[in-house]
Parts: C-alpha cells; sequence; structure tokens
C-alpha cells in the first residue's frame, strides 16, 4: 500500500475560517471549496465534506455568505457561495484570534 | 451591515427555513449528490471502477443522519422541532407515577385555587370598585370633622342636605356632587308583601357616576327638586326581571311603593349599586321625603341623613380638596353660631373607606387574606418543589442514561421543567374549582351583603389563575431539574441513588422547614382571630341577641301630613302593638314578648334630662345618656338582668305613676355610692319620675363602646317625647326553628292591613359587626390548616425518603442489634428536629408580624401566649405523627435485603 499522507482533523472552529478565506477569492459551490483547501494546504487538511453544507448554512444564518443557484459551465445547477461584508468582518477577527493561538503554541512548542 | 439588521435577517433566514423547510432539505440534498457526482467523477478520472469511486465519495462525505441532527441545530427551530417528543415524553412520565401527580397536581390546586378565590374577593373590593362606575378612583366621598366639646373629634360622612347644597355650589375641586341615602320600603300590602331596599339619589348620581340606563331613562332635574319631587322611580334590572319578568312595557306604568304610587321611568343596569357594593333594588329622587327626615330637610343643621359623594376634576388632590371644601363650607355656614357644623372640617377619602372615613375591616381584611393565599401558595410551591427533589434523587440513574445517550442538558432541563409545568397546570385547573367553591363560600357566608355581579370564577379570575399555574410549574420545576442535571456520569450510573444526596437533602431540609416556620404563621394568625371571635362570642352584652327575636311592621306612608292625621296613626299603631303582644304572648312557642321603642343595635332616643341635687348631667366617654321604653317583661325578654329593685310591670302604663330603671352606670354616675332606688329623674318637661330599680348595662350600638348612661321608661309614658320605632321583641322556646313564618301568618290574621311583618333575630343586627373575626378566623383557620397539611406531607415525604436513603445504614444498625424503639426514635428525632427548627423560625416571625393585625383582633394581644404555645403543640404533635410512619417503616427494614441491595 502506498504510503499516505497523514491528513490532520481540522481543528474545532477553524471550518468557517478556511471557507470564509477560501470565498475571497471567488464565489464557489462547495465542492470547490473542500477543493481548494484541500489543494492549498497541499492535502494536508482535509475538509470532511458531508459536515461543510451544515457550516455553510449556518454561516449563511449568521450573515456571513450569501448564496444564489447559478449553472456550472458544464450546465449543471449548483448552489454559489459569496462571502459579506459580515463575513469578512468574522474572517478578521478569526484570523487574529487564529494567529494569536498559532504564536503562543509556537513559542510554547521551540526548544528551550 | 449592522448588527441589528444581521439579527434580523438571521431571523428571518431561521423562520423562512423553519416554513419551507421540504424546500430547504430538497435543495440541501441537490446541493449534496451535486457534491458527490463531481467528487465521484474526480475518482473515475483517478482511475477508479464506478461503483469504487461512489462508495469512496460517500465514505468520504460521512455519515448522513449523525449530519441531520447537526444541520438542524443549526438552522432549525429545536423547540419546536422536539415540542411533540416532550409532551409526549411528559405525559409518559405523569402516568407512570400517579401517586405523585395527584400529588402535585392537590397541593398546587389548592395553592392556586386559594389564590384565584381570594383575587377574585378583592378584585371587586379593592381592585374595580363598584360596578358600572366610570373611572370610580376620582370618585370621593366627603367626610366631615366635628370638634364636640369634651367628646372630642368625631368623623362621619352622614350630613344633612344644607351642607350638600352649600358645597356643591361652592367647592370647585368637583366635576359634579351628588348625595345618596337608603331606605328599605315596602312593595304590596299583606301576604304578598315583600322589602326593597331604594336607593335615594340626587338626579345628578347617575351622569356623575357615569352609568347609563339599561332601558328608559334615568330621573331628571325637573323630577328632583324642592320642596317635594315627583313620584318616579328606576328599578335594578335584576329585581325588573324579578318582579316584572323582564317585561319592556313597564315603563311608564305605575308602581306602589310604601303606599305611595309611582311612575316607572327606567331601568338600571344589572348590578349597579351606587357607591357602595350591596343589593339596590330601585332607585327614587331624594327630594322625596316620605319617610322624613321632617318638613326643614333641605335647611336645616341638625339633620343629618344622607352622604356626599363626587368626582374630582383631574389632577386635584386629596388634601387641597379637603382644604378648599372646609374654607368653602365654613364661609357659607349660616346655621347657629354655637353649631359644631360652624367649625367643622371637610375631607374626601376613596369610595371603599367605611362611614368613619375608616378602611373598612372587610378590605383590610381581605387585603391580608390576599397576603395568606400567597403565602399558602409558597407552602405548596415548596412542597411540590421538595416532591421533585426526592422524585429527582430516584431517577438520577434514568436522568444520567439520557445524558449518557447524548441527551442535551438543556433539553433534559426542559424536559423536567416541561413536567412541572405541564403539572402546574393541571393545578391550574383544580384550582379554578377550588377558587369557584371558595369563591362561592366567601361571597355566601361571609361577605353576604355585597352584591355580587361577576361570575365566581370570570375571566379576570381565570387569567390570574392560568398565569400563576405556568409560573408556578416552571418555578417548581426549575430548580429540582438544574439539580438533577448537575451529575457527574459515571458515579451516578454507578451508584444509583444512595450516595450523592446529602447536597440534594440539604434543600429539601431547607424546604421542609420554611414550609412548617410559614404554616406557624398562618396558625398564629388563624388561632389570634378565633380567640378574637371566642372573646366576642363570651362578650357580656347586657342582651342575649341569639335568643331574641324583632317584630316590625311597616306602616302604609302617611300621605296625609297634617298633624292631626299623624296623631290619629300613631294611637292607632300603638294600640295595634298592645294587640298584637296580647296575641304573641298567647302563641305557642313563645317564652315572653315584649314592645320597646328604641332597638339596641339599631336606633336610640335621647332627651334633656336633670337629676334633683345636680347643676347638669356629667358627660360620658360613651355619649349622652340614652332613653327607651319598654312594656312589661322587656328585661326578661332581652336578657338584661336586673341588679336591684324591680323591673316594670302590667300595671305601668302610660297612666299610671311615672317610674325608670338606670342602668348600672347611671346610678354609679349620678348617685355614686347611694342606692338609686327611689331617686328622681326629670325627663324633658315630665314630672319626677322615680327609679323603682336597677340593671345590668346593655350594649348600645356595637361590641365595642365605651359605658355610657342609659335609663328605661315604661311603655306608654314616652308619648309626650314623640318617639316613634317600635318593635316587638319575641323571646321563642327552643331553637325557633319555621318560628318566623308562623309569628308573620298570626300577626297578619290580627290585622290583614299592616305592611310587611319582618322578623328578624336581633343577631343579624349584631353580625355585620362580627362578621370581621368570623371572615378572619374562618379565612386564617382553614388556610392553616390546609397549609399544615400540606407541611405534613411536606415532612413525610422528606422523612420516607430519608429512611429509603440510609436504609444501607438502618440496616447495618439492626443487624448490630439496634432495636425497634431506636430507629424509631431516630428518625421521629430527626423529623421532629426539623418541625423544632420551623416552629422556632415561624414563631420569631408571627412574634414580629402579628402586631400588624392587631388592629384587626377583639380585645386579643397579638402575642397572646395561649395562641402560639398551641400552635407549636399542634405542629409538634403533627410532625411526630408524620414521622412516625415512616420511622415504622424503617424499624422493620430486613437487614440482609438492605445490605445485599446495591
Amino acid at each position: 500500500m502506498p504510503a499516505v499522507p497523514s491528513r490532520a482533523e481540522l481543528l474545532p472552529g477553524t471550518l468557517a475560517m478556511l471557507v470564509l478565506k477560501t470565498l475571497t477569492v471567488d464565489t464557489m459551490h462547495g465542492y470547490a471549496i473542500a477543493q481548494h483547501i484541500e489543494r492549498l494546504s497541499n492535502d494536508v487538511l482535509r475538509v470532511q465534506e458531508g459536515t461543510l453544507y451544515p457550516a455553510l448554512q449556518m454561516m449563511e444564518v449568521k450573515g456571513w455568505v450569501k448564496s444564489e443557484w447559478k449553472l456550472t459551465p458544464t450546465k449543471r445547477r449548483a448552489r454559489y457561495y459569496a462571502i459579506t461584508a459580515a463575513g469578512r468582518k468574522q474572517l478578521a477577527q478569526e484570523a487574529r484570534e487564529f494567529d494569536r493561538v498559532v504564536e503562543a503554541v509556537g513559542r510554547v512548542m521551540q526548544p528551550a | 451591515m449592522s448588527p441589528m439588521i444581521d439579527w434580523m435577517r438571521g431571523l428571518w433566514i431561521r423562520l423562512r427555513y423553519y416554513l419551507f423547510r421540504a424546500r430547504y432539505d430538497r435543495e440541501m440534498e441537490e446541493e449534496m449528490r451535486f457534491h458527490l457526482d463531481l467528487r465521484a467523477a474526480d475518482n473515475r478520472q483517478n482511475g477508479m471502477s464506478d461503483v469504487d469511486a461512489r462508495d469512496a465519495a460517500a465514505r468520504r462525505f460521512g455519515n448522513r443522519t449523525s449530519l441531520e441532527e447537526h444541520r438542524r441545530a443549526a438552522v432549525g427551530f429545536p423547540t419546536l422541532d422536539t415540542l411533540g417528543q416532550d409532551l409526549r415524553y411528559v405525559v409518559r412520565a405523569i402516568r407512570h407515577a400517579p401517586g405523585f401527580s395527584a400529588m402535585v397536581v392537590l397541593t398546587l390546586g389548592l395553592g392556586i385555587g386559594a389564590n384565584a378565590a381570594m383575587f377574585g374577593i378583592v378584585d371587586r373590593l379593592l381592585l374595580r370598585g363598584p360596578a358600572h362606575v366610570v373611572d370610580p378612583d376620582r370618585v370621593v366621598r366627603v367626610y366631615v370633622t366635628q370638634q364636640d366639646g369634651d367628646l372630642g373629634e368625631s368623623t362621619g360622612s352622614v350630613v344633612g342636605f344644607v351642607t350638600y347644597s352649600h358645597l356643591r355650589d361652592n367647592a370647585k375641586d368637583f366635576e359634579d356632587l351628588a348625595v345618596y341615602a337608603r331606605t328599605e320600603a315596602t312593595v304590596g300590602r299583606g301576604a304578598d308583601a315583600h322589602r326593597i331596599m331604594l336607593g335615594r339619589v340626587s338626579w345628578n348620581f347617575f351622569p356623575m357616576l357615569g352609568v347609563r340606563p339599561a332601558l328608559g331613562r334615568f330621573f331628571g332635574a325637573d323630577e328632583d327638586h324642592l320642596p317635594q319631587g315627583e313620584n318616579v322611580i328606576v328599578l335594578d334590572e335584576g329585581y325588573w326581571k324579578r318582579a316584572f319578568a323582564g317585561d319592556r312595557g313597564v315603563l311608564g306604568r305605575a308602581m306602589t311603593v310604601g303606599g305611595v304610587t309611582y311612575t316607572i321611568v327606567g331601568i338600571a343596569p344589572q348590578g349597579f349599586t351606587g357607591v357602595e357594593l350591596e343589593r339596590r333594588d330601585a332607585w327614587v329622587p331624594i327630594s322625596l321625603t316620605y319617610w322624613g327626615p321632617g318638613a326643614n330637610w333641605a335647611t336645616g343643621w341638625d339633620i343629618n341623613w344622607l352622604q356626599i359623594v363626587g368626582r374630582l376634576k383631574p389632577g386635584v388632590s386629596l388634601e387641597d380638596v379637603g382644604s378648599r371644601a372646609t374654607i368653602a363650607h365654613r364661609r357659607a355656614f349660616d346655621g347657629p353660631a354655637n353649631h359644631t357644623m360652624r367649625t367643622a372640617t371637610l375631607s374626601a377619602a376613596p369610595l371603599r373607606f367605611n362611614a368613619r372615613a375608616k378602611e373598612k375591616t372587610e378590605t383590610r381584611l381581605s387585603r391580608w387574606l390576599v397576603a395568606v393565599a400567597a403565602i399558602m401558595l409558597l407552602i405548596a410551591c415548596a412542597n411540590v418543589a421538595n416532591l421533585f427533589l426526592a422524585r429527582a434523587t430516584t431517577r438520577r440513574r434514568e436522568v444520567a442514561v439520557r445524558l449518557a445517550l447524548g441527551i442535551g442538558r438543556g433539553r433534559l432541563i426542559r424536559l423536567l421543567v416541561a413536567e412541572s409545568a405541564v403539572l402546574g397546570l393541571i393545578g391550574g385547573a383544580a384550582g379554578l374549582a377550588v377558587a369557584y367553591a371558595g369563591g362561592r363560600f366567601v361571597r355566601a357566608v361571609l361577605l353576604p351583603n355585597v352584591a355580587w355581579i361577576d361570575a365566581t370564577v370570570d375571566l379576570r379570575v381565570l387569567g390570574v389563575t392560568a398565569v400563576s399555574a405556568v409560573v408556578t410549574g416552571i418555578l417548581v420545576g426549575l430548580a429540582p431539574a438544574l439539580q438533577a442535571t448537575r451529575l457527574e456520569l459515571t458515579s451516578s450510573l454507578k451508584s444509583g441513588i444512595r450516595e450523592g444526596g446529602a447536597q440534594r437533602s440539604r434543600l429539601r431540609t431547607a424546604l421542609t422547614i420554611t414550609q412548617a416556620a410559614l404554616s406557624v404563621v398562618l396558625l398564629v394568625g388563624a388561632g389570634l382571630f378565633v380567640r378574637s371571635l371566642w372573646n366576642v362570642y363570651s362578650l357580656r352584652l347586657g342582651l342575649e341577641p341569639d335568643r331574641v327575636m324583632t317584630v316590625a311592621f311597616d306602616w302604609p306612608t302617611i300621605v296625609d301630613r297634617s298633624d292631626d292625621a299623624r296623631q290619629r296613626e300613631r294611637f292607632r299603631q300603638a294600640d295595634f302593638y298592645v294587640a298584637a303582644l296580647a296575641r304573641v304572648r298567647a302563641m305557642p312557642g313563645v317564652e315572653r314578648a315584649a314592645v320597646v321603642v328604641g332597638t339596641p343595635f339599631q336606633s336610640s332616643n335621647s332627651t334633656a334630662l336633670r337629676v334633683p341635687g345636680r347643676d347638669s348631667i356629667p358627660t360620658l366617654p360613651g355619649g349622652d345618656p340614652l332613653i327607651r321604653a319598654v312594656s312589661d317583661d322587656y328585661f326578661a325578654t332581652a336578657g338584661t338582668r336586673v341588679l336591684r329593685g324591680r323591673a316594670f310591670t302590667a300595671a305601668d302604663v302610660s297612666t299610671s305613676a311615672r317610674v325608670a330603671v338606670v342602668n348600672e352606670t347611671m346610678a354609679r354616675t349620678l348617685w355614686p355610692n347611694r342606692d338609686p332606688v327611689d331617686e328622681c329623674l326629670l325627663i324633658d318637661t315630665m314630672p319626677c319620675a322615680q327609679v323603682v330599680g336597677v340593671v345590668e348595662d346593655a350594649r348600645r350600638f356595637s361590641l365595642r363602646e365605651e359605658a355610657a348612661m342609659q335609663y328605661y321608661i315604661p311603655l306608654g309614658q314616652e308619648r309626650a317625647l314623640g318617639f316613634g320605632g317600635r318593635k316587638l321583641f319575641v323571646r321563642p322556646s327552643g331553637n325557633g326553628e319555621g318560628f318566623p313564618d308562623r309569628l308573620r301568618a298570626e300577626l297578619l290574621r290580627l290585622d290583614p292591613g299592616i305592611g310587611y311583618v319582618t322578623v328578624q333575630s336581633l343577631q343579624e343586627s349584631l353580625d355585620p359587626q362580627i362578621r370581621p373575626w368570623r371572615l378572619g378566623a374562618t379565612m386564617f383557620g382553614l388556610f392553616g390548616v390546609l397549609a399544615l397539611i400540606v407541611a405534613a406531607i411536606g415532612l413525610y415525604s422528606v422523612i420516607s425518603y430519608l429512611v429509603t436513603q440510609r436504609a444501607h445504614e438502618l440496616g447495618v444498625r439492626i443487624a448490630l442489634g439496634a432495636q425497634v424503639g431506636d430507629i424509631v426514635g431516630l428518625v421521629v428525632r430527626y423529623g421532629v428536629g426539623l418541625a423544632v427548627a420551623g416552629v422556632a423560625i415561624g414563631t420569631v416571625i408571627a412574634l414580629n408580624t402579628a402586631r400588624w393585625i392587631e388592629p384587626l383582633l377583639f380585645e386579643t394581644s397579638p402575642r397572646n401566649p395561649w395562641v402560639f404555645a398551641g400552635v407549636m403543640v399542634v405542629l409538634l404533635v403533627v410532625a411526630v405523627l408524620a414521622s412516625v410512619i415512616p420511622a415504622w417503616r424503617a424499624s422493620r427494614t430486613d437487614p440482609i435485603e438492605a445490605l445485599r441491595a446495591e
């Protein structure tokens, strides 16, 4: 069996941040969002795909994203998500928070 | 985007989601299918077979059913989603424990019902005021305070017409001022006659209060005028329905009341009672003077017979009204310079105040009873919370299993609270039954004079009941639910009910002690009122009102007002009484009978009095000397003891020698240290009346009154004084069952032309005075006993629970050789310990609060030691009884069973 690169489970609460970050690039449907995250993280971060859709719906309820049904280039109906102003604000806040945590963890883990 | 808009948008999306759930489900379904299709296509591109590609995609997507839950939680309304489920759970839980549920419903029903019943009473007495009065808060009664020489200040609302007419013309703080009085009158003759309660009011009484006629019209200014108004009458709707079967044709028809013919002009709306709460059957102009008060009624300053009510202009305070009305009154006063009204002070007070400007005792008591009902509800709540706590303990495993299976804590709390809320609602329904029965009881027995027009349970009572049921249900369940769900999962699953109860039982102990303490407070209140009532009944009145029937005749109104005609009528009546007395004395079932002018508790007369050798008669705090004219055998009939000398005999008549009997106070005051017999009284302008006897003091008007002089002269000798108002006193042998009817029939046979014959016990005149204490004793007693029962149940359940919880320990003790007595003692000591703590706290509270009800008591100290001691004993006995049963059960614990279990 080929060696499978170990994959990190997403830290709880980071999914929303990653989705929002992804949507700053362009409007996308759910599958594209999942692929985008995996690709950019060199397949390290793998979204548990089923949870993506409830998360998207939750984010829509909170007003961070909005959605629209459109046709894909292959003429299939798909729901496209776009980030809202509130979503950008939320992203900035979560990113700051994340940086602080990473920095803190990094400091702890540095060899003394 | 502002947070507000954000929130609104979120709400909108949620709502839309909920409303169009099917569409959203379809949409997400489509989204997911699209996702899986794309993933499978990618997989195929990476060289998988079609089936493998789909399987891999599905694996990667994850478990669909648990996702479903996630999604719902993120978007839906969980409360609505799971409501049906919760209700099913609640119904199951209630059916599962019928005994427990019944106990909760019963306790809450009593608590909520007591409150609803009291609310129904207070609503009319305090909150809403008399029916049909628009904005009753601005309607006030006018009071007059007079300085009366040595007697000091007296305040009253009964004044003369002249006070009213001056005030009406001069006081600027009122939108309008009106007057009212009331009179009982007879409709019909002979056997068909019945009495009605007449409201006598000035024409503007109706528009001032804002009431509208149900039919026809009220009388106007042109029908209510000096010196004598028109004979018009307005019927009460209730009376109209009873007496005329609601015939709309009665308007304009004639009706005879007290021998005078009136024209019916209108019907007042059902339940309109003016500014008081007592029944009125009809209304006539105040300027009709068939019932007195004499020729110069509109201008005389000594004729007090009506009350003034007025509607305040908006924004004026009661103080300002009083001071300005006083100025207006004094400026307009045109009576004699030495008249006490010249310097009188006027004031205004709300309608719920009585004739002496004090809040009516019933009203004050009702307010107290509301507090008592609230305490009762508190006790019920404590008890139910206790029951829930006890059950929460036995349900620890169930709760732990549910938590382990992943039910959210919030959801679990909701389930438990939903259960108590549902039980609260059922309790509320039971409470309505209690409110209905209790309300009817209080209305009929304790406040019979109020014309209750509202249904016993009306919409307002229903609303209050519903709200208190829901709030109580939720509160009662919340604390135990919070406690029950705060569990260490694993230890609870392992240990079951035995361990971990210490903290909870502390709360339960506190609740039990609280119940006991509150019961003590209520029982002390009950004891104080019962003691008051007992004092009232054991009071030596100098009369035996419960043994005496009074008989009054309603003579036809003398339409011919000439002195000659009046004199003739008076003699005719006097002769009738003599004949009636002889007839009644000969009746079987009559022990004694007498005739009296001036009935105790109802009327009195006084006149100028001198005693040879004294410059003046001393003034006593109790008032001027009263005179009554009585026939022979009066003292024995009334139950007044003769202390010295003799009573009147059949030989003492109008033409015989002038004699008198004085009461003890009079004898002591006028002839200290001397025998009053043979002394002389100079009554009015009559020759010397020789004192022939001394009788004990008899109450004149009320239970509480200062001693005063009172003297009696033979019937007939008062004719020169012009006193009227004779009554027959009859002392039936036996209990007088059916006696009034026989008496009435006998008298009508004697003279079919006499009007209505009123036969009532003298006690009935006294009852309104006793009623507050009876009301207090009954209601406090009822609530106290209920509270005691509930507290006993509470204690019993605590002890039972304790015994179950400590079965292990008790088993060990029994195994080690403890005897039945040891175990019973152990448990009972604990129960009594709780009760003692409750009694101690309750006693402290009662000692400090009882003084507030002191004004409502009758010659009873609010710290009466017997009452306190009695309550303590009762509570401790109940505590022992409530503990003994579980204690005995505990002593029979099979040690092997107990040790083996768990």
